[in-house]
């Protein structure tokens, strides 16, 4: 067994945002943001940031990345979609490099019955407002995953969502 | 009541290189541009709500600077949720400034909604405990520098005239411009 599958997901997706530089997380939580988020307390080098609402904590992120920081902004779909307008007046009309991770509830991955409106209409949103994302997979090296989001979104100077599960966290 | 282009010169009289100045879109970030500001500025065209949570970005990331904020009220009154994430992350270097006129002023200046809002004990209520209201320049040039050294958080409610009338110069800036050339050193 490797080292790295002694680690769990979420400790993987925090090494990933730890070694791609990001200095803060901005974040709303549900159930799985709010495990990554435990583990995002425990690094060293990433300041945890609860806002709330989700459209703070993009701004925020985009804050720290305006002062010479690498943002980050951690929440649920239902709070990406929130996020319309900060996307279009502040990410995009300003140029400003943004990484997500959003919790894709609702899609067949999700046991809980009552997300599944917004499983339904996530792709289809983050298509529609031209979003670049990834679906994560635990199966894969998930703190390259994370580091290949974050480098897209500084390359882009715009944003990057990459989509996680429940099960990417174990 | 004072007039607001007054107010805007007796702040960023007060403000050095050392600085940071976020402005909400509408009459500040068009002002801005003719005014001589020593501190690095970003103004906002677009995206009501977003200069108070943008500066306490600027402001985790930069702790040696002070970052000022101006937000307008209609601007609050849609997401005022952000004084409890300013309250909670209590930083000392961070100054709001709430524009107070009652009107969506770039839209075509329509009233807010007519429930009057006490926005000093809302601000309060939320947990930020250095709140003070002010209604001219002398007022503002006390209160800044209280606001600058107090201990958490600042949020100075300025009580502004709205003249619909108002010669408001247009947007003299593009955001490809403001982005290049805002750099905190």
């Amino acid at each position: 067994m490797s080292s790295t599958s002694l680690r769990s997901g979420a400790q993987r997706i925090v090494g990933g945002l730890e070694a791609a530089g990001v200095t803060l997380a901005a974040s709303v939580p549900d159930t799985w943001i709010g495990r990554l988020m435990a583990t995002v307390r425990e690094s060293r080098t990433i300041r945890a940031v609860d806002a709330a609402r989700e459209e703070e904590a993009v701004a925020i992120a985009c804050g720290v990345g305006l002062a010479g920081g690498r943002g980050a902004v951690l929440i649920q779909n239902a709070g990406l979609f929130n996020c319309g307008g900060v996307l279009a007046g502040l990410v995009d009309l300003y140029r400003i490099p943004c990484f997500f991770i959003v919790s894709y509830r609702g899609d067949r991955r999700d046991p809980v019955y009552y997300h599944e409106p917004k499983g339904r209409v996530t792709e289809p949103t983050l298509t529609a407002w031209r979003l670049p994302y990834a679906i994560a997979d635990h199966a894969g090296d998930l703190a390259a995953q994370v580091g290949r989001g974050v480098e897209a979104a500084e390359k882009s100077r715009g944003p990057f969502v990459l989509l996680i599960s429940g099960e990417d966290l174990e | 009541m004072t007039a607001r282009k007054p107010l805007l010169e007796a702040l960023v009289a007060m403000l050095g290189p050392d600085d940071v100045l976020v402005s909400c879109l509408g009459a500040n970030s068009r002002y801005l541009p003719h005014l001589a500001v020593t501190a690095p500025v970003f103004a906002l065209c677009d995206s009501m709500g977003a200069a108070i949570p943008l500066a306490l970005g600027m402001a985790l990331q930069r702790p040696d600077r002070h970052v000022v904020a101006l937000e307008g009220d209609g601007s609050l009154l849609m997401c005022p949720n952000v004084l409890a994430t300013v309250a909670t992350v209590h930083l000392s270097n961070l100054t709001a400034l709430l524009w107070v006129n009652g009107h969506y002023e770039s839209s075509g200046g329509q009233a807010l909604p007519s429930a009057p809002v006490d926005w000093a004990s809302l601000a309060r209520g939320f947990g930020i405990a250095n709140v003070e209201r002010v209604g001219d320049a002398p007022a503002l040039r006390a209160a800044f520098p209280r606001a600058r050294a107090a201990e958490g958080p600042a949020l100075l409610v300025v009580d502004v005239a709205f003249d619909p009338h108002e010669p408001i110069p247009p947007y003299s800036e593009r955001p490809d411009e403001i982005r290049a050339r805002f750099r905190i050193s």
